[in-house]
């Protein structure tokens, strides 16, 4: 029992640790940094003008804290779908599924930077909204507003690990990537307040990740406390687990028609 | 108890044909195969491209399941007992792909080995020595992008070793390896053989399967057509002299003529450079040579050998003079 808890723990942080070292094989570290700074800085200068300028100046840490918790979306989407869709370009996974391997473990693993990943691509960009945008953190509870953070960024990668699967399954990973991504920028509430949306298209936010986590982010800074906004983050980290068992549940199904059709190599 | 024991086994793809009028299409890679391998033996697969020798393969490594029969490894059914069987086998498919290009060989090892479960303390003392019994010492900071063909399969050997494994499966480990690297290869396996684990070769060299193979098994259309040592393979074609004749330029109506002289028993063509080595098997030995000569008779010849048959000329005997 013990000595399976720790492979695991094993397992996960190795995967972790993979999919980590194989991006900086992959980005330089100055190209990564730049990336992460600028990045941030373009989506909400972008967006807060936009938004201000077709509402009214007064909105702007509405479109600020929006479009700062959104660039979670970015390492949960992008990041996880490449660590797990490298594996069936360098085709790995013939030989991942010949391990004896925790499957949960060992998908899972795959996210953990990324999340770490996105929590600090979201304190970028909130600092950015601080320094150039007039942000106001004066009334917040920061320990709080850290416990949001990391529930969205969780949520945003359990996204990430079910597009990383259906992009195995085999639809055009790139594309399934960019659909989710403007779909949260649409239906997130970051840009268009989810109350003016129409009822189905508030049902369909409701039921994606970062909703609730940007609304409790409005509410924390705004001077809320943790206990008014916990049944939003506590919803956050429950559509984050949903979206993982969702990943996990279709990983599964593919290792098995894989096995059975003997579709593995086409991969 | 055995350390494989196959029954009846049988798998059958079903594929697709066609983009617009979609077509099915059943392929029978194995048809129905038995054959069992003893703790610590070293059993060689051999049969022509398509035969059904890494369909085989895949279903004993639990990669995939199925159509018909059963299969035991280690005492483990291949299907039922699955994740029980994992932990205790190794594979690798000949070839580069299926290693993180982006990492490492040390790297690469390492994530192996906790998918393997391999404690932290062993791997940290097994990797090294791997890695030096594949002589990637030097190289294993290194990205893996980098490596040669043949380096990329040693790694997959270091790799495939990681958790100690009582029975491996080695699916064509030599294929594009050069000559000094094939053979260090071979060096590597014997070394397993002597360490008493049981493996089973799939290889289109025959030399290799000679040297290495306690038993064979010869597949054809997904069925074992012979079994048996390699000295037993041989005596197949005792009976029996190769007489090789090199033509430049071999129409495919002399080949007929050939194949249809009564005292010609196999032939097989084999392409070198510009010209063409014919391989006749025949009960005549040197006798058998006026008649052929005769009947090549208006063609470009070069020189003519007759020799001893060797386990090669056993399996072109077997498959027909396919390979
Ligand atoms: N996944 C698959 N889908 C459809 N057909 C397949 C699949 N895998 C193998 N086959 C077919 O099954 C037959 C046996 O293939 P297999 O790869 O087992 O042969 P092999 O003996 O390993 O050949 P080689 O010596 O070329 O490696 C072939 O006709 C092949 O086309
Ligand atoms: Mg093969």
């Amino acid at each position: 029992m013990l000595r399976t808890l720790r492979i695991n723990a094993r397992l996960f942080l190795e995967g972790a640790l993979l999919s980590y070292v194989a991006l900086f094989r992959w980005l330089r570290p100055m190209t990564y940094l730049a990336s992460k700074i600028m990045m941030p800085l373009a989506s909400i200068l972008f967006f807060t003008y936009l938004g201000t300028y077709a509402t009214s100046a007064g909105n702007a840490s509405f479109y600020v804290i929006g479009n700062a918790i959104q660039i979670a979306s970015v390492s949960g989407i992008y990041g996880v779908t490449m660590s797990i869709g490298g594996d069936r370009w360098e085709g790995t996974l013939v030989y991942l599924f010949g391990t004896p391997a925790n499957r949960l473990a060992m998908f899972v693993g795959r996210a953990f930077f990324h999340v770490l990943d996105g929590i600090l691509g979201v304190l970028i960009g909130l600092g950015w909204g601080v320094f150039l945008l007039g942000l106001d953190l004066s009334q917040t509870d920061f320990p709080a507003l850290l416990i949001t953070i990391l529930a969205t960024t969780f949520s945003t990668s359990g996204l990430g690990l079910l597009l990383g699967c259906v992009s195995l399954v085999s639809l055009d990973t790139m594309f399934v990537n960019n659909l989710a991504y403007f779909a949260l920028l649409i239906f997130s509430g970051a840009n268009i307040p989810v109350t003016t949306l129409p009822g189905w298209m508030a049902a369909i936010s409701w039921a994606m990740p970062l909703t609730r986590g940007i609304a409790a982010s409005r509410g924390l800074i705004a001077g809320e406390s943790l206990a008014t906004v916990a049944p939003l983050i506590v919803g956050e980290v429950a559509v984050g687990a949903v979206y993982i068992l969702l990943g996990y549940v279709l990983f599964r199904w593919f290792e098995f028609q894989a096995r059975r059709r003997g579709t593995l190599e086409a991969f | 108890m055995k350390a494989i024991e196959v029954e009846h086994l049988r798998r059958v793809f079903r594929t697709t044909i066609g983009v617009l009028r979609r077509t099915v299409k059943n392929v029978v890679a194995v048809d129905d195969i038995s054959f069992d391998v003893a703790p610590g033996e070293l059993f060689g697969l051999l049969g022509p491209n398509g035969a059904g020798k890494t369909t085989t393969v895949k279903m004993l490594t639990t990669l995939l399941i199925p159509t018909g029969g059963t299969a035991r490894v280690l005492g483990e059914d291949v299907v039922q007992r699955a994740d029980r069987l994992r932990g205790r086998i190794g594979f690798i498919f000949g070839g580069e792909r299926g290693l993180y290009w982006r990492l490492n060989g040390y790297d690469n090892l390492r994530y192996f080995a906790s998918l393997y479960h391999v404690e932290p303390e062993t791997s940290k003392k097994r990797i090294p020595y791997l890695l030096e019994l594949v002589g990637l010492t030097d190289r294993a900071k290194e990205k893996v992008d980098g490596y040669s063909r043949g380096m990329k399969q040693r790694l997959h050997i270091a790799r495939t070793l990681l958790h100690d494994p009582e029975m491996l499966f080695l699916d064509e480990p030599t294929i594009g390896l050069d000559p000094v690297g094939a053979r260090e290869l071979r060096q590597v396996i014997r070394g397993l053989q002597a360490e008493k684990k049981t493996i089973l070769l799939t290889t289109h060299y025959m030399f290799e399967a000679d040297a290495l193979c306690d038993r064979l098994g010869v597949i054809n259309h997904g069925r074992i057509i012979a079994l048996d040592t390699p000295a037993g393979l041989k005596r197949h074609v005792l009976d029996l002299s190769v007489v090789e004749i090199d033509v430049f330029g071999m129409p495919a109506e002399a080949l007929g003529r050939v194949r249809a002289l009564p005292f010609v028993d196999t032939v097989s063509v084999e392409n070198v450079d510009q010209k063409q080595v014919l391989h006749v098997q025949t009960p005549q030995g040197s006798a058998a040579v006026p008649g052929l000569m005769e009947t090549l008779s208006g063609l470009r010849l070069g020189k003519v050998v007759v020799r001893e048959p060797t386990l090669e000329d056993a399996y072109v005997r077997l498959v027909g003079g396919e390979a």
